[in-house]
C-alpha cells in the first residue's frame, strides 16, 4: 500500500509540476515573441533574457522531478 | 529492476584514506579530465596570444569579455579581480557537461555531491567577500534593503537570511537536476528496446536519442551560463554599496 502511494505521489508531483511549468514557459515565450514583433531591433536582448527566464522556470519542474525520483526509488 | 542504477558512479580505483572512501569513480575521472582540458586550453591559448586572434583565442576572448562586460558590469574596475574565478567556473562546468555527452563517460555534474560542492564554494566566497568589504556589522545591515521602517526591517531580516541560505541549494539542485534528467531520458529511451523485445523498434529510440542529445548540448551551455550568471549576480549583490 505504501509502495502504491509512493508511485502515485511520484507521478502526481511531476505531472502537476509539468502543468505549471508548461503554462509558465508558454506565457513567457508568447510575451517575448510579442515584444520581438513590436520591436524587432530589441529581438537579441529579449531572446537572451527569455532563455535565462525559461531556464529558471524549467528548474522548478526539475525540482519536482527530483522529488518524484526520490519517491519512486524509495 | 531499477534502471537508474546505471547513472550511479562506479568505482574505478579503490582508495581509502583515514577511514573515508575516497575511491576514484568514473565520474570523478571525467571531472579530472575536464579540468585538465580546461587548464591546457587556456594555457596554450594564453601562450600563443597574438594581436590577430586565432579561432581558439577568439573563443577564449569572447568568453572573458562576456563575463566582464555583461555579468560584472555593475562592479566596474573592481569586478576584474573576480574574472578568473567566474571564467574558470564556467569553463569547468561546461567541459564537464559536454564530456558527459560522450557515451561511456559519466558527467560529474549529474551527481548531487559535485554540484553541492560547487554551490557551497560559491556561497562561502560570496559571504566572505561581503564581510571583507563591509565588515560584519555593515554586511548584516546591508542584508535588509535600506530606508525601511524598523518593524518591516525586523520582519524582513530572517526572511532575507533564509533567502541567502536557499541560494546554494537552488544552485546545486538546478545544475544536478538538469544534467541528471537529460541522461535519465536517454536511458529510458534506450530501455524501450529491451522492454519491447523487438528489433523493429530500435530506430525510434535511436532517432529520439539523436534529438535529445542535440538538445542536451544546448542545455549544457545554458546551465553552465546560468550557474556562472547567478554566482556573478550574488557576488555583485554582496559587494555593491547601496549609497
Amino acid at each position: 500500500m505504501e509502495k502504491v502511494a509512493a508511485y502515485l505521489a511520484g507521478g502526481l508531483s511531476i505531472g502537476l509540476a509539468a502543468i505549471g511549468t508548461g503554462l509558465g514557459i508558454g506565457w513567457l515565450a508568447s510575451k517575448a515573441l510579442e515584444g520581438m514583433a513590436r520591436q524587432p531591433e530589441a529581438a537579441g536582448n529579449i531572446r537572451t533574457s527569455m532563455i535565462i527566464a525559461i531556464a529558471f522556470v524549467e528548474a522548478i519542474c526539475l525540482y519536482a522531478l527530483v522529488v518524484s525520483l526520490i519517491l519512486i526509488t524509495k | 529492476m531499477n534502471i537508474l542504477e546505471h547513472l550511479q558512479p562506479t568505482t574505478v580505483v579503490p582508495l581509502h584514506l583515514l577511514g573515508f572512501d575516497v575511491s576514484l569513480t568514473n565520474s570523478a575521472l571525467t571531472g579530472l579530465l575536464a579540468a585538465t582540458i580546461v587548464v591546457l586550453f587556456f594555457y596554450v591559448v594564453s601562450r600563443r596570444a597574438k594581436p590577430v586572434p586565432s579561432l581558439s583565442q577568439n573563443a577564449a576572448e569572447i568568453l572573458v569579455q562576456f563575463v566582464r562586460d555583461e555579468m560584472l558590469a555593475p562592479l566596474g574596475k573592481e569586478g576584474e579581480s573576480w574574472l578568473p574565478f567566474l571564467v574558470s567556473l564556467f569553463s569547468f562546468i561546461l567541459a564537464c557537461n559536454l564530456l558527459g555527452l560522450i557515451p561511456g563517460l559519466l558527467p560529474p555534474t549529474s551527481n548531487l555531491n559535485f554540484t553541492a560542492t560547487l554551490a557551497i564554494i560559491v556561497f562561502l566566497i560570496v559571504q566572505t567577500a561581503g564581510i571583507v568589504k563591509h565588515g560584519v556589522g555593515g554586511y548584516l545591515r546591508a542584508i535588509v534593503p535600506p530606508g525601511l521602517p524598523w518593524p518591516v526591517a525586523a520582519f524582513l531580516f530572517p526572511v532575507e537570511i533564509i533567502g541567502q541560505l536557499a541560494r546554494p541549494f537552488s544552485l546545486a539542485v538546478r545544475l544536478f537536476a538538469n544534467m541528471f534528467a537529460g541522461h535519465a531520458i536517454i536511458l529510458m529511451l534506450i530501455s524501450l528496446i529491451f522492454i519491447f523485445h523487438n528489433h523493429f523498434v530500435i530506430p525510434l529510440p535511436v532517432l529520439g536519442n539523436v534529438m535529445i542529445l542535440a538538445f542536451e548540448i544546448f542545455v549544457s551551455l545554458i546551465q553552465a551560463f546560468i550557474f556562472t550568471y547567478l554566482s556573478a549576480s550574488y557576488i555583485v549583490g554582496a559587494l555593491q554599496t547601496e549609497h
